[in-house]
């Protein structure tokens, strides 16, 4: 199964501990601007990720292409796609990346965000961006770890 | 008496970087081991809070610890955030980051600080890996003999 996620955090212990086990994906797709330029950070998060599981980073506007490269490609097409925010979640999707549900693990409050659950704290902006791709048919899914019971729905 | 206080041996500091208050509880424990200690800290992260602002305060507090020898970060989870803060401030700082933190470690650290941050890596380390046993095991095999 395919992951399609918004953790502030990236990857980190959650996803190593739970999500990668859980969904028994083989690659992991970090999609964010920044963290495309900065190879330190890359190894950084790739260095706990197992060996058997493919780490590629990419900026948000290359995810759509990175995803059918990857399905076109032989072996394990399971991925677990990573944004840091709404708002770059919603650029993927409607710039062509095909995503039924969307899991929102940890956005991180801020003054001004609207607490909706203990991980996940909300500004105008991001619900705009969560009720844009649950009219467009996205399932979200407000989860921090697998076993979490979905907590919030739109 | 400030000249006595100066010529205190430099050490290297201890920082303890963990998910919650895991790090804290185990600086206190510790210390009822070994009594109260000086430069040491233990910086929860909170992930409820932003990233940029919980790597600020590892910095601060690796900073805070710093005499000249260097600092060392003890932290929780291999992979998790704690471990990948610490490991980006180590471009910045003279700093090595040990994971997978236990008591046994903390103690080693704390007691063997005077050497070089090299070397305490390596003896830390060695400590926590001889501290886990399956003791109950080795009891049952000395009470065969």
């Amino acid at each position: 199964m395919t992951l399609v996620r918004i953790d502030n955090r990236l990857i980190h212990g959650q996803i190593i501990e739970t999500w990668l086990p859980y969904t028994g994906a083989k690659n992991v797709v970090v999609a964010n601007d920044e963290l495309a330029h900065d190879i330190l950070q890359q190894e950084i998060m790739s260095l706990a990720i197992p060996q058997a599981v493919k780490s590629s980073f990419v900026t948000v506007d290359e995810v759509p292409a990175t995803m059918s490269r990857l399905f076109s490609a032989p072996g394990d097409h399971d991925a677990i796609i990573l944004f840091s925010n709404c708002a770059d979640a919603r650029r993927a999707f409607d710039s062509g990346l095909d995503f039924h549900v969307l899991n929102i693990g940890n956005v991180h409050y801020s003054p001004g965000k609207r607490q909706i659950s203990p991980s996940v704290a909300l500004s105008d902006e991001d619900e705009t961006c969560l009720r844009h791709l649950n009219r467009k048919g996205v399932e979200l899914d407000f989860r921090c770890v697998p076993n979490d019971p979905v907590q919030v729905r739109f | 008496m400030a000249a006595k206080t100066d010529k205190k041996d430099v050490v290297i500091g201890v920082v303890l970087v963990t998910h919650g208050t895991f790090g804290e509880s185990l600086l206190q424990a510790a210390e009822m081991v070994m009594g109260p200690q000086e430069n040491c800290l233990a910086v929860g992260i909170d992930v409820q809070k932003g990233v940029d602002e919980a790597l600020e305060g590892v910095r601060k507090a690796i900073q805070s610890l710093e005499q000249g020898k260097g600092v060392l970060a003890l932290t929780d989870l291999f992979g998790g955030s704690p471990t990948t803060m610490s490991l980006s401030l180590m471009k910045s700082e003279n700093l090595e980051v040990i994971t997978g933190v236990n008591l046994p470690m903390v103690v080693a650290a704390l007691q063997a600080r005077s050497m070089k941050l090299p070397e305490l890596a390596e003896k830390v380390m060695e400590a926590g890996q001889q501290g886990i046993k399956v003791a109950g095991a080795m009891l049952r095999k000395k009470a065969k003999k």
